[in-house]
């Protein structure tokens, strides 16, 4: 893949100077390499972010805008959350992205971005109000049929004034809408006033990495739109990464107006855990089955910061038990990007960004963990795969899925992730 | 995330810096319960090697003995800010810090009464006072000259053992070098440190670097390699590497983006708001206003502005290259609260005509003023504000670079800053 059509219009130096934090000069980049050393795309292509920013400095315009290497970035930000100026290469290569002929960018993202036009839905995976709306109400109709303690529970579309906004990332409904049960049951349990919305309720956009400004903000405007016709009060992103981060981001950069509070179903699993609504704990845990962590880089580092990583531990170490977790390394805002973000997973360069990927194995490997917990559905595929690729044994869970065996909810055919250990636990026998 | 703002965050202190004098202003606010938030960018700590200096050098010559170089400080460095402790609190600040990184998961040699000679990538020695539990087998296997093996690995630039074998040639007669191949890096390409010590931390990686070792080892007594041994764990992977190898193994620091600077960063990231600190590890001070009974500052992050309201303030903002101080066409300012800086009368005088005079440069010796209590002084003499104060490598009158004395200048001033703080706060 190359770009070799691409214009080279754009000057990285003069954009790269405007992105600067007050105070920072590019003079005073040492050269030093934290940026490469800390950053698994490094070698990939032949560039790294040390690379690619002094190639900016000389005025290399023409071989920033070509290198395949801005799409094995996955724009995590580590490298400006080392750099002691602060230089953000990932901006530099949002910019470098935006700059490809349509028809040479990844196929898979650029399809993806599409999908997401289609409809109101804005579901990358192309599944349309209609179809969205029938696939959860006869999932709720199921569960209301074969679990009599939740024969009676509501699953709100389009509730005007619910207090909360739940979207759903599209794979859910799509490929597996037993993995919304969970969510539900707990939302249940706690008894939120909640709703889905019909229009604006996918969790995912690819359209901002395809570097697709104009469609990412069209995705942005109507799940604002959808958000705000309701008059719902929080908006919450459900266990997914980077659906957060474009929405706070597309607010800020589009000049939208919002009128309700953004937030991590993370963090309500923290409030609902201390305020005793969710009473979980890890009794289940007899058998000292270990835990690891993962933060999403969207959800943590370039969004919430240590906030969500310190609710994100709290929540799991409640859920498994402190002696059964343990923090891959590095962690929170200094986590390495699994390799799954920026596109990646759907771009199609597998072998690149199995080579990405290889710290995150490590990191997990070093843990010795049983499962990865994330809430995030990129993370969570690209580790998954990142398992069967160098062959390790883990497997990764969603937290709805542990908080609902804690509670004994947790129905048999929503088990899917949970290894031969826990797939019977808590069942009727 | 709401939207209302600012959002307010009170502190009895506001300590604005992550470098060590920062972390170990935290570590001593931390052990006298005065409740600190902390705040700062990536700075310049990951460049450190790991050793912690007090007063290794005077005027080029090396110093055996750190105390007594101290004590002449007075006389031969006027205005001194390690010349105005006494010994003791020096000497208390020092093992307390190297407790403290003890206990949060790092190792270090006691500092004791004499500097020892520890190694440098390059062959070369450095006086320093304590140094990392998994580096001090090559300063004592240089004292007593055994016979080492220094390895080097295929891809990694900043560290050369052929090079490291040349120059100590002389002085360490029974030294040999290796190069092999880190397991699964060993392509040739450029492979860092970092990548290499996440690696280690994976049983199977350890096992299979030590059979490549093995091999190489020949009638070596102790095994000398680049800083690899992990990052979140290194005195762990030390041992299980000791064991495997059945050798006894020591680290030399690297040129960075090196691994001993990421330990300490990553460590006290991680250990300090664990243990009560408030870190903001993200974020500059945007700006600063001295209110007469508080300080404020203000930094904004993704959902907005927060201000950190605190009754008393530590500026441990560093020099040029962490942006405590900036050197402008006329003159020299420090970039918070536009503090008096003590420097040369003009941009002519910065430097003197030999770059490599011992003597140092003049520009090397601009900062702050500050009195006992290690409060800046503004240009009446006076403190500028009763409760602010300021540690590290910003202060006047010192050349740590030359001196070899930055962790001891930041962690002794840390501590006495903190002494004023306690008495502010009552």
């Amino acid at each position: 893949m190359s770009a070799s059509q691409a214009s080279a219009a754009i000057d990285f130096k003069a954009v790269a100077d405007r992105l600067l934090p007050a105070g920072s000069s590019y003079d005073s980049c040492l050269a030093c390499g934290l940026c490469s050393s800390g950053c698994p795309a490094s070698g990939l292509e032949g560039m790294d972010p040390r690379r690619f920013i002094r190639m900016a400095m000389l005025g290399l315009d023409e071989e920033l805008t070509s290198t395949p290497w801005i799409w094995a970035c996955t724009q995590c930000k580590r490298c400006a959350q080392v750099c002691p100026m602060n230089i953000d290469v990932s901006v530099l290569v949002g910019y470098a992205r935006s700059m490809w002929p349509e028809e040479k960018k990844p196929r898979g993202i650029v399809r993806s971005c599409h999908a997401q036009m289609l409809s109101d839905s804005t579901s990358a995976m192309g599944v349309s109000p209609e179809d969205f709306v029938e696939i959860v109400e006869e999932t709720a109709e199921e569960l209301r049929r074969n679990d009599e303690r939740f024969a009676k529970i509501e699953v709100p579309i389009d509730k005007p004034g619910a207090f909360f906004f739940i979207n759903q990332n599209s794979r859910e409904p799509a490929a597996e809408p037993e993995e919304m049960r969970p969510l539900w049951k707990l939302l249940d349990y706690v008894g939120a006033d909640w709703t889905y919305g019909s229009s604006g309720w996918a969790a995912e956009n690819f359209c901002m990495f395809s570097g697709d400004d104009a469609a990412w903000k069209a995705m942005v405007e109507k799940r604002v739109d959808a958000v705000n016709a309701l008059g719902c009060k929080v908006w919450i992103n459900t266990e997914c990464g980077h659906s957060f981060y474009t929405l706070w981001k597309g607010v800020e950069r589009f000049g939208l107006t919002a009128n309700f509070d953004y937030a991590s179903l993370v963090t309500y699993y923290a409030q609902w855990i201390r305020e005793g609504k969710l009473p979980v704990n890890s009794d289940w845990n007899t058998r000292g089955i270990r835990f690891t962590l993962q933060d999403p880089c969207q959800l943590v580092r370039k969004s919430i910061g240590d906030a969500a990583a310190d609710d994100l531990r709290f929540v799991a170490r409640t859920l498994v038990g402190e002696e059964n977790f343990i923090d891959m390394q590095p962690c929170r805002s200094a986590n390495y990007c699994c390799g799954g973000g920026g596109g990646f997973l759907q771009a199609g360069m597998n072998e690149l960004r199995h080579a990405y990927g290889k710290r995150k194995f490590d990191q997990i490997e070093a843990t010795e963990a049983t499962y990865v917990l994330t809430p995030c559905h990129n993370c969570h595929s690209q580790m998954e795969d990142l398992a069967h690729h160098y062959g390790g044994s883990y497997r990764v869970v969603h937290f709805w899925t542990l908080i609902c065996l804690s509670l004994g909810i947790l129905g048999p055919d929503e088990r899917k992730y949970l290894g031969p250990d826990l797939r019977d636990l808590g069942l009727p026998q | 995330m709401t939207k209302s703002e600012p959002r307010r965050i009170t502190a009895d202190v506001a300590i604005v810096g992550t470098g060590i004098a920062g972390f170990a202003a935290a570590v001593f606010c931390l052990e006298r319960g005065i409740r600190a938030v902390q705040l700062g960018h990536a700075g310049a700590l990951s460049y450190t090697t790991g050793y912690f200096d007090l007063l290794g050098y005077d005027r080029g010559r090396p110093i055996a003995d750190p105390w007594a170089g101290l004590a002449d400080l007075g006389a031969t460095w006027p205005g001194h800010p390690l010349a105005r402790l006494p010994r003791t609190t020096i000497e208390r600040a020092l093992r307390r810090f190297t407790e403290a990184i003890g206990d949060l998961g790092i190792a270090y040699v006691p500092p004791g009464g004499t500097n020892v000679r520890a190694l440098l990538p390059t062959g070369l020695a450095k006086t320093t006072l304590s140094i990392p539990a998994t580096m001090a087998g090559g300063a004592a296997a240089l004292a007593a000259k055994k016979r080492t093996v220094i390895l080097d690995l295929v891809g990694m630039v900043g560290f050369s053992a052929k090079e490291f074998v040349a120059n100590f040639a002389a002085d360490w007669p029974g030294l040999t070098s290796a190069r092999i191949g880190f397991p699964d890096l060993d392509s040739g390409a450029e492979a860092y440190p970092e990548v290499m010590a996440r690696a280690l931390e994976v049983r199977g990686t350890r096992e299979r670097l030590a059979e490549r070792i093995r091999a190489v080892v020949g009638g070596a007594e102790c095994v000398g390699l680049p800083a690899i041994l992990g990052v979140h764990a290194p005195d762990r992977v030390h041992a299980a590497m000791e064991e495997l190898v059945g050798l006894p193994i020591f680290e030399i620091p690297t040129m960075p983006p090196a691994v001993p600077g990421l330990r300490l960063r990553e460590l006290l990231e991680q250990g300090m708001p664990a243990r009560g600190t408030t870190l903001v590890s993200q974020h500059k001070a945007a700006r600063a206003e001295l209110r007469p009974d508080r300080i404020d500052l203000h930094y904004r992050d993704n959902f907005g502005e927060v201000v950190i309201e605190a009754t008393t303030a530590i500026l441990a903002t560093g020099r040029f290259l962490s942006g405590g101080l900036a050197a402008e066409r006329t003159g020299v300012r420090e970039t918070l609260f536009d503090l008096p800086v003590a420097q040369p009368a003009t941009r002519g005088d910065w430097h003197r005509d030999d770059w490599f005079d011992p003597r140092g440069h003049p520009i090397n010796r601009a900062g702050l003023l500050v009195d006992d209590d290690f409060r800046p002084l503004g240009s009446d003499g006076s403190p500028v504000h009763p409760h602010l104060f300021a540690v590290g490598a910003i202060l006047a009158g010192q050349d740590w670079v030359r001196q070899r004395c930055g962790a001891g200048l930041a962690i002794a001033t840390a501590w006495a800053a903190v002494e004023g703080v306690a008495r502010s706060t009552g």
